[in-house]
């Protein structure tokens, strides 16, 4: 039996989408069998990031309407064994899945996988509740601003309501570099404000835009800091103890670096 | 403020944004207000008294966190016999 987590964050725009992407990507070069699915009807997303988007046929609204079978629907990754998607209907709005159908997909995925990722969408609403309906476990999505991290308090709370145990906190986009200068908060702050088991930080990382572009996820190539953060996120969801090392300011020599290898 | 600026005086933002993240979290957390929570005084007042012997002016609400969330906690100090 499979884990069924759900990605959320409240607020829109902090990574959910890259996040269930680089983990659910993560999680099958380590081996594991892992379903990622667009929660997001009528503005899924998550098809490109993984540069899957040419491939969809069906999708969970016609699983849903019994126009094809759950495995049908599901698209196979093709860089990396073991590692499916469930895309999101388009032409739908939130108000047509309801949290049952939702729950009965996820209890359908889990009996032979490893890992379900549910993408849910932003907001509290019907699209939060579906993709928190069939999810024992969470991950809860913040950037180191104000909205953000108070939405994720918020969701916490909604999370905690529906029962959903244990709720494991992601901060991404952090910048060590301005939180030296004492222009965002930190990793401890944020922890201590949301009072959640932190299961680590991804840093701010340009190469985020440019994996999107390409439609490959950034673990794909382990060599920036966020790739090996989403690796070491995916090692502690499979049990792995794993402590959280503290990001490194990128010196002059790394960005030259960078610079003469032309993928920024 | 030229001067304040001039030596670096101000506060860094990453501690103003804590400090008000402190007060949105904690009142959405636990969403009363201050005159709700004097009713709610009252209230209790009128129901305990019937009961038993305390001071009123003594009476104290507080809301205290215990990890993730809030715990409402009433005080009323018992008037010994014989005061």
């Amino acid at each position: 039996m499979g884990k069924v987590i759900v990605v959320t964050s409240g607020k829109g725009g902090v990574g959910k989408t890259t996040s269930t992407a680089n983990l659910g990507t993560a999680l099958a070069l380590i081996g594991k069998t892992v379903v990622v699915i667009d929660a997001d009807v009528g503005l899924r997303n998550l098809d490109v990031v993984m540069g899957l988007e040419n491939r969809i046929v069906y999708t969970s609204m016609d699983v849903i309407d019994n126009r094809c079978e759950l495995t049908r629907a599901l698209v196979k990754d093709r860089r990396v064994e073991g590692l499916t998607l469930l895309a999101a209907s388009q032409k739908n709005n939130k108000d047509d899945i309801q949290p049952e159908q939702m729950k009965a997909i996820c209890e359908e995925l889990r009996s032979n996988n490893d890992f379900v990722l549910v993408d849910s969408p932003a907001g509290i609403e019907s699209g939060f509740r579906n993709a928190a309906a069939g999810a024992d476990e969470a991950l809860v999505v913040t950037t180191p601003d104000v909205s953000a991290i108070r939405d994720a308090d918020r969701i916490t709370g909604l999370l905690q309501h529906e029962g959903v145990e244990p709720i494991n906190l992601v901060l991404n986009r952090l910048s060590p570099e301005m939180v030296r200068k004492g222009n965002m908060v930190s990793k401890d702050d944020v922890v201590a404000l949301l009072n959640l088991n932190l299961i680590g930080v991804v840093p701010e990382d340009r190469g985020v835009i440019s994996s999107t572009n390409r439609g490959i996820p950034l673990v794909h190539d382990n060599s920036s800091q966020a790739a090996q953060a989403y690796m070491r996120i995916a090692k502690r969801l499979t049990g792995q103890r794993i402590p959280i090392p503290e990001i490194r300011e990128k010196g002059f020599f790394s960005n030259i670096l960078e610079w003469f290898s032309g993928n920024r | 403020m030229i001067f304040r600026r001039l030596f670096g005086r101000k506060p860094k933002s990453s501690s103003i944004a804590r400090q008000r993240l402190k007060v949105v979290i904690s009142q959405d957390r636990f969403d009363v207000d201050e005159e709700s929570m004097h009713s709610l005084q009252l209230e209790l007042i009128q129901v305990l008294a019937k009961h038993f012997d305390f001071q009123i002016d003594a009476v104290q609400l507080s809301l205290k966190q215990r990890g993730n969330s809030y715990v409402l906690t009433a005080d009323f100090p018992h008037r010994r016999a014989g005061q």
